[in-house]
């Protein structure tokens, strides 16, 4: 009896927890879906070295600049997939973080909602965060080894490169973005969970390859499959 | 009714004089200044492609972006008075000149036109930059500068000893790709936005836009390093060059060193030699990278030596492959000095009338030579031009030494002779060579006269004497009296 009393219990508190946070992303239809991206590129890598000649000790003797990542099955790594017009769709804000670790920024390539970004210096050296965008202020800021960690606010939609002129091989991408995001993992697959229900536009975007768009119909608690090829 | 009053009253206050002077400019009017002073290197679009352009390092603003170096706010856009201030006062070390030939006016109104090309750049009000407490210049400040320089890393780009030759140097680019040279920080004179304190606290502070510097305000440990960071940039070099117009050999008794580094040269002051870029014969060099030489030098009966001191950012390992070549320096004599004044053609002499070298090169070491123009240099055989050189942080010593007296068609110095001497010198890590050097035109060398020691016998003994004299009189005024 305490047993199902229990479980009753349980399963009307999950109910009552899934109301809630499914209440601010409450379409006309209802509920979100997810929608699993897999991104091909038919093309060679795009891989550059160059040889180190400070910080040895932290950076490696060879830096390596990923321009375009080719995985398994011909899957393009970090590219961003997201669905712009979903704002506030169902997802938390996501807080950007991104970090120099090795003479890299780490990851590669940040998504964030338009909101704070965390810059974080690991290699106790100094870098500067230097960025180029037109719609956020661009930010040069030096950032010495005692100075852990740096926030600066990215409020509007834009991806944001982010170098660093000290280390100059070192290349990162943030995508601010106001919808539900995610980046391509080795195999060219992201998943986005939490889009609202319905037609929905699926933009995906590369820092070397551009940007692409696709409409797709997102169905309560399924997961809708979409596929993007990128060109040179 | 109201709306109109209050109208009224802000039109008054805004054509108020003084008060928004710095708005005051007139974009029109300042399009026309524009055109006849600014568009050959900025740019009829004002997108710093001006038909000279091509040939400038560093290149001209490009004023559609709106990015601007020298600001003194914390905001992206610079104040009207920072703008009228770099038109004013124009950018040490590039190609801008000051326009202070300009009205004021003229400059507001040209300051008013060159805002036109970003207008949506400057829609944000200025914040300006504040700096922290300021604090006096000490040894204390400038020791404590020292230790945030190093624990910030300015040497990253600015060198150990701030002579721009900092790990990353060749790495860095400015906001439109160019590659971008980091500032000097020996030469105070050549800072874009000027060399005063508070003009280096601010650089500091705020950064450079569009270039690599960042901005430190938030990046260092108190706030007050700006100022400490600031008097230790200050105690890295002179005010200002002060150049030599005339070079003066000192007069030794003992021997002469050929160790750049020793305390018998540190001795000497520098003398101050300005080099321009050599745009007179094909391929010409319009941006040269070594823009002065500081000279020592001394004699004695039997020798004469030059002690050279100049900034090179690389020691050059030549490589035909990829335009590297030897760094190289020399002073040039004519053979005979004339006593009419007579002297060969300044670039390296011509056919008919030749010069005399005293050259070191970068893995040839000193040796003697003679030219009949800049691509017409032949060593002496049997050079007895002996030297030493030294590299380090960003800098070569180099003495060159030889026999006073000179054989032949060697020029001979002499002392009480005002001896022509002009000055080349090559940077090959940056692609210098022949041609493409930095000179100097005519000037003119002394060898100070040889001073006795009779001067420190002579003063004393006058005086002992007439203190003798005035005791001898003052005794026989006493006894006659």
């Amino acid at each position: 009896m305490r047993k199902v009393l229990g479980a009753v219990t349980a399963l009307l508190l999950a109910l009552g927890v899934a109301t809630f946070i499914g209440l601010p992303g409450a379409t006309a239809q209802g509920g979100t879906g997810t929608i699993e991206a897999d991104v091909k590129y038919n093309g060679a890598p795009q891989v550059e070295k160059l040889k180190v000649n400070k910080d040895t000790e932290k950076c490696g003797t060879e830096a390596v600049i990923e321009k375009v990542v080719v995985g398994g099955n011909k899957g393009l790594t970090n590219a961003v997939v997201s669905v712009p017009g979903a704002k506030g769709g169902g997802g938390k804000a996501v807080k950007g973080m991104i970090d120099q670790h090795g003479c890299k920024f780490v990851p590669h390539v940040v998504v964030m909602s338009p909101g704070d970004l965390e810059i974080k210096n690991s290699d106790d050296i100094l870098h500067n965060i230097h960025t180029y965008s037109t719609a956020n202020p661009s930010i040069n800021k030096a950032q010495p080894k005692f100075k852990k960690v740096m926030t600066e606010k990215l409020e509007k939609p834009e991806y944001v490169k982010v170098t660093c002129d000290v280390h100059s091989w070192m290349l990162g991408w943030v995508a601010v973005t106001p919808g539900p995001a995610s980046v391509t993992d080795k195999d060219g697959v992201a998943k986005i969970e939490n889009v609202p229900v319905g037609k929905q536009t699926v933009e995906v975007w590369h820092e070397t390859l551009g940007k692409q768009t696709k409409e797709v119909d997102v169905k309560a608690g399924q997961a809708t499959k979409v596929s993007f090829e990128m060109k040179k | 009714m109201a709306d109109i009053r209050f109208g009224i009253v802000a039109a008054a206050l805004v054509s108020l004089p003084g008060l928004a002077w710095a708005q005051a400019g007139d974009a029109n009017a300042g399009k026309a200044v524009y055109e006849r002073k600014c568009l050959l290197c900025h740019g009829e679009k004002g997108d710093g492609k001006g038909p000279a352009a091509e040939l400038l390092d560093p290149k001209p603003r490009d004023f559609t972006s709106g990015i601007y170096k020298i600001r003194t706010t914390a905001t992206k856009a610079p104040t009207d008075q920072d703008l009228f201030r770099v038109v004013s006062e124009g950018m040490p070390g590039t190609s801008m000149p000051a326009w202070a030939v300009l009205s004021e006016k003229d400059r507001w109104n040209v300051v008013a036109y060159v805002k036109s090309f970003a207008a949506d750049k400057f829609k944000e009000a200025p914040k300006k930059q504040e700096l922290p407490k300021d604090v006096a210049s000490s040894a204390d400040s400038i020791k404590r500068g020292k230790e945030m320089f190093e624990a910030i890393e300015c040497n990253k780009c600015h060198g150990t000893e701030g002579r721009a030759d900092g790990p990353s140097r060749e790495e860095l680019k400015d906001e439109w790709g160019h590659p971008i040279k980091p500032a000097n920080l020996t030469k105070r004179w050549t800072f874009r936005g000027g060399a005063g304190r508070t003009d280096i606290a601010t650089r500091l502070a705020a950064g450079v836009l569009g270039t690599p510097m960042p901005a430190f305000i938030d990046s260092v440990e108190k706030p007050e390093d700006i100022w400490h960071l600031t008097h230790y940039i200050q105690s890295l070099g002179p005010e200002s060059p002060g150049y030599a117009t005339l070079i003066t050999v000192t007069a030794v008794t003992d021997a002469i060193v050929d160790d750049p580094n020793a305390d018998f040269w540190k001795k000497m002051a520098p003398q101050n030699v300005g080099l321009m870029g050599q745009v007179i014969q094909d391929p010409r060099n319009f941006n040269p990278s070594i823009d002065m030489v500081a000279v020592r030098a001394a004699w004695n009966d039997k020798e004469i030596a030059f002690h050279l001191t100049w900034d090179d950012p690389t020691e050059s390992k030549p490589d035909a492959a990829k335009k590297l070549y030897a760094d190289a320096i020399q002073l040039q004599f004519p053979p005979k000095v004339d006593a009419g004044g007579e002297r060969p053609y300044f670039l390296m002499g011509n056919d008919n009338d030749g010069v005399y070298l005293l050259r070191w090169e970068q893995g040839k070491g000193a040796l003697e030579a003679t030219a009949n123009g800049p691509t017409k240099i032949n060593a002496v055989t049997g050079s007895e031009a002996s030297g030493k050189a030294v590299y380090q942080n960003g800098q070569y010593r180099v003495v060159i030494k030889r026999a006073r007296v000179g054989r032949e068609d060697r020029t001979t110095f002499q002392p009480g002779v005002f001896t022509p001497v002009a000055f080349q010198a090559w940077d090959g890590g940056a692609g210098e060579t022949g041609t493409k050097m930095s000179l100097t035109s005519w000037y003119y060398l002394r060898l100070e006269e040889p001073q006795s020691n009779r001067r420190f016998v002579i003063p004393p003994v006058v005086a002992l004497l007439t203190l003798a004299a005035m005791v001898l009189v003052v005794r026989v005024a006493n006894r006659r009296s």
